[in-house]
């Protein structure tokens, strides 16, 4: 399934619904769904939630039928939605300063908070990564979905029709995710990137640059310095670091196989056509040969498919858990650092406690205060007012920060329970696709051998009968010698004709 | 090139002239049943008094017709077996070469590695058992073709061979073979400059240029594929392992993925049956890689004997013309000749010197002349005999390739087919998940 959206994911659950994410272009639709736009189009304008549902059940009904390439990314049958997203059109820009590819977004939707019901943009990579990058900042408590890597190493090419298709489809996936989210569908940002005519000026703004680095750093420390984690906290961290490096090494075995796969074309391609020169030298044989010859053609053309597939279909979502088991990482932390600060407030709320406390206690005759003539009482009632002030902003904090520690975690629980799912569900999807790509290969192969066969058998019904081992022959270790075979010429009843096709019956054919 | 060597006229000819000649010759394979088996590693001393290691090779037989007149005298036992090591082998097939030249002898399996690809699959060491089990294989062959061949297989030596324990060496080396092999071996390298090449012997030593050269490509390129496919194979049990590792970690998606791994291991596991096989079809072919050198050494021998007879003929070319011109010589007065010239400046020979030289060269021309006839009956029965051979074994080979053709597909599709169930399984494993 080779279209342009999603490689190698087909589709979700039937029942509710769920991302759908818009029309497919015609020019990478091989399934030639574009039909389905105009009922699309009809269902946004009705308003009303229960004609948009029942709506919904017939695009579900469409898309179970004829759109296996589209991917309903959210099986929660509660959420509503009205934003649906396309990523399309690659176009290639050449300016003096650089050349680079710009993709068209075209976003349809019924919400209210936009202006109009449709928009089309174009945007370039950059984009999607200013995108993100806003995303994570204004939502440090969700876990954003990855964006493709910026260079492919594979291929070197980074205009190459395949590339171009992988990531179109990687960016498509990235936005449907987002727009599926409950809570960063209604992002500003995301607004802004879906509608705004030109990016530029709005990627301008202050990314606070520092503040980032800042709350980096923190971060950094805050998973060692926490001392009440909850548990479970660390099993999710030792979970996406072991997803993680599986997934690595998934992606190290595909490489692997890929290399080896091609070499082993290369070889394929030398072999078919040693049996075709071969059979020049023979006459009898052939006929034979040359489907040998065909054979493995045939094998080889199904093993570049094979390998095709395995690079543009089968990779890319690998890659692509890599990158989210990243991006958890990077959402862990972070909730990781907001639980830190309520730890730090709490810490310094204890001791501004513990001050009071000593002060009540204390001797101020020795202090500052004392020292420039103020009366010792006097001082320790201006220290107490202070210290109270400070207990009394802390609460507050504390308060805000408890609630920032619950948020997190309340947001962290719930994307992860929902990634855990859609987890679960690309992974049968991607793997049965694996599995389908390698069963038709040695299907093809299959029936090419088989032809074969059939073709080497042919002229073997001509000759005599007793020498030939039968295709369920089990043991063909050694050369048939089991039946006799004459060193004399038996008496020869028909003349052997030119072209090599028997007249006769008998072995007296040439060669 | 295809080889247009004989016609129906050579195949009807020949018939009348080889002995036991019926309608389909029963050879002696049809009543004896031959196996090698158990190879040994032995111990022993050399000529020169050096220990060496050897390996040994057991040869059965069982004869399955005790009645047949085509069984030997000697043969009396229903299973006979005795050991033969590889030097033995050689002896035999060298034997057979000399004894038979119009014959197109069996090959043996390789005595040392001398491709560059096979050293690398690990066959360099001459005890290592898939080495010694391949050779064991080609042996068999040999001696299979061997009694499968009408003339070959009524061989006396060939029979003791298979029956006599002691002394065979001996009885070899007493039938004086050697000496009619190495005035002939001497000359057998040599190019053969003919004023008229036999076209069927041309064409057949082209032929059999191309059938070397186009196995030998054949197995080269085979070899590269075997070892790419093992490595495909064998990567997937990598997959093998990270799913089982992955599968710890999961709740769900655990027993799925355990169970993919296990299928990803049968699949890395499978190959090494199915390439063991493939083996058994390149060592076929391979025979015939050596079988294009014994139809070589056919057209080798025929132009060795067409050359003595153009060698005889230009012999007999000049005698006749010495004799003529002695003969002149006699009655020349006028004109200018050698003869004349050496007459007058060294004096004639007297009539009577004259008279012994003519006779002399008259006796030469008697004798070139009865050589020429049995060189060119020589010539012509090894023409007959060597085409006719040729023939069969063509009719030999076709059938032989073809099997090796229709096993190897049955082994591909074989293997296509263990491939799609074991795919679906493991898609079963994803889709339960």
């Amino acid at each position: 399934m080779a279209d342009g959206t999603d490689s190698g994911f087909s589709e979700g659950q039937p029942s509710g619904p769920g991302g759908y994410s818009g029309p497919i272009s015609p020019d990478i639709d091989p399934l030639n769904i574009t039909t389905s736009t105009v009922d699309l189009e009809e269902s946004l304008d009705m308003g009303a939630e229960g004609d948009a549902k029942s709506t919904r059940d017939d695009i579900t009904a469409l898309t179970q039928s004829s759109l296996a390439g589209l991917r309903l990314d959210d099986a929660l049958a509660s959420d509503v939605h009205d934003l649906f997203v396309t990523v399309d059109d690659p176009e290639k820009h050449i300016t003096n300063m650089e050349s680079y590819i710009t993709y068209r977004v075209t976003t349809k939707t019924t919400r209210s908070d936009y202006d109009s019901h449709e928009y089309v943009v174009r945007r370039r990579y950059q984009d999607f990564l200013w995108l993100r990058e806003r995303l994570e900042a204004t939502n440090p408590t969700h876990l954003i979905p990855p964006l493709p890597e910026k260079h492919s190493f594979r291929r070197l090419d980074r205009f190459s029709p395949e590339f171009l298709k992988t990531r179109q489809a990687a960016l498509q996936k990235f936005l449907s995710r987002i727009v599926d989210h409950p809570t960063l569908s209604f992002n500003e940002n995301l607004t802004i990137f879906l509608t705004a005519k030109e990016l530029a000026s709005h990627r301008k703004q202050a990314q606070g640059i520092m503040g980032k680095m800042g709350s980096s750093m923190r971060s950094m420390a805050a998973g060692y310095m926490l001392k009440n984690r909850s548990p479970e906290y660390a099993t999710m961290q030792e979970y996406v670091n072991t997803f993680g490096a599986k997934m690595g090494t998934i992606d190290r075995i595909n490489q692997r196989l890929l290399k080896e796969m091609t070499d082993y074309q290369q070889d394929l391609r030398e072999f078919g056509p040693v049996f075709t020169l071969w059979s020049n030298s023979e006459t009898e044989l052939a006929p034979a040969m040359l489907g040998m010859a065909g054979g493995v053609e045939k094998c080889e053309k199904a093993l570049e498919q094979q390998i095709s597939d395995q690079e543009h279909v089968f990779a890319p979502p690998v890659k692509e858990y890599i990158l989210y088991a990243e991006a958890m990482k990077a959402v862990l932390k972070r909730r990781d650092s907001i639980q830190m600060e309520y730890e730090l407030t709490i810490e310094e709320l204890n001791r501004k406690r513990n001050d009071r406390e000593q002060l009540k206690m204390s001797d101020q005759s020795y202090s500052l205060g004392a020292f420039l003539g103020k009366d010792p009482e006097e001082v320790r009632q201006q220290k107490r007012t202070k210290l109270d002030t400070q207990i009394e902003e802390l609460l507050k904090q504390v308060e805000v920060s408890n609630d920032s520690v619950e948020c997190a975690n309340a947001d962290l629980k719930a994307d992860l329970e929902r990634w855990h799912r859609n987890k679960r569900r690309d992974v049968k999807e991607v793997f049965s696709e694996l599995c389908d790509r390698n069963i038709q290969y040695y299907q093809e192969c299959l029936s090419a051998w088989e032809e074969t066969l059939q073709e080497i058998n042919q002229k073997s019904e001509l000759e005599t009968a007793s020498t030939l081992a039968t295709p369920t022959s089990s043991c063909p270790a050694t050369p048939n010698l089991a039946t006799p075979t004459s060193s004399i010429t038996p008496p020869l009843p028909a003349t052997p004709t030119k072209d090599g096709t028997e007249g006769g019956a008998g072995d007296g054919e040439k060669q | 090139m295809a080889d247009a060597g004989s016609d129906s006229a050579q195949e009807v000819g020949s018939e009348a002239s080889t002995p036991s000649s019926s309608k389909r010759v029963m050879s002696l394979l049809s009543v004896l049943e031959i196996s090698v088996t158990e190879p040994e590693r032995r111990t022993g001393v050399t000529a020169i008094n050096m220990k060496e290691t050897y390996t040994v090779y057991l040869v059965e037989t069982r004869i399955t017709d005790m009645k047949s007149e085509l069984l030997p005298e000697t043969f009396t036992d229903e299973t006979f077996s005795l050991w033969r090591r590889y030097s033995e082998f050689e002896l035999l097939r060298n034997y057979l070469c000399v004894t038979y030249p119009a014959v197109v002898i069996p090959p043996l399996p390789e005595k040392k590695i001398h491709m560059m690809w096979q050293k690398l699959s690990g066959g360099e060491d001459k005890f290592d058992p898939d080495f010694i089990e391949r050779r064991r294989a080609g042996l068999e062959s040999f001696l299979l073709r061997v009694a499968a061949h009408g003339q070959l297989s009524q061989d006396k030596i060939f029979h003791s061979f298979l029956h006599q324990g002691e002394g065979w060496k001996e009885a070899v080396l007493a039938t004086g073979y050697q000496n009619k092999m190495d005035s002939r071996l001497k000359t057998l390298n040599a190019q053969f400059r003919l004023k008229n090449p036999d076209r069927r012997f041309q064409d057949l030593k082209n032929y059999s240029s191309e059938l070397e050269a186009n196995i030998a490509n054949l197995l080269k390129i085979r070899e590269r594929l075997a070892e790419r496919l093992y490595g495909i194979h064998k990567i997937h049990a990598n997959y093998g392992r990270v799913f089982s590792e992955w599968s710890g970690i999961e709740k769900e998606m655990g027993d799925g993925l355990q169970s993919a791994g296990h299928f990803m291991d049968v699949y890395a596991a499978s190959i090494d049956s199915m390439l063991e096989e493939e083996d058994t079809y390149a060592d076929a072919l391979k025979e015939y890689l050596y079988f294009a050198d014994a139809l070589r050494s056919i057209c080798r021998k025929q132009e060795l004997l067409q050359y003595e007879v153009e060698k005889l003929e230009d012999k007999l070319v000049y005698l006749s013309s010495q004799k003529q011109q002695m003969e002149q010589g006699v009655d020349v007065k006028s004109g200018f000749s050698l003869k004349g010239m050496t007459t007058k400046l060294f004096g004639a020979d007297t009539p009577e010197v004259r008279e012994k030289k003519i006779k002399q060269l008259e006796e030469q021309i008697q004798q070139t002349e009865e050589q020429l006839q049995a060189a060119k009956w020589e010539l012509s029965t090894y023409i007959e005999r060597s085409l006719q051979d040729v023939e069969r074994f063509k009719r030999q080979k076709v059938r032989d390739l073809r099997e090796i053709f229709i096993n190897y597909s049955i082994m591909q599709i074989k293997l296509c087919k263990k491939g799609i169930s074991l795919w679906n399984n493991t898609k079963e494993c994803f889709t339960k998940m």
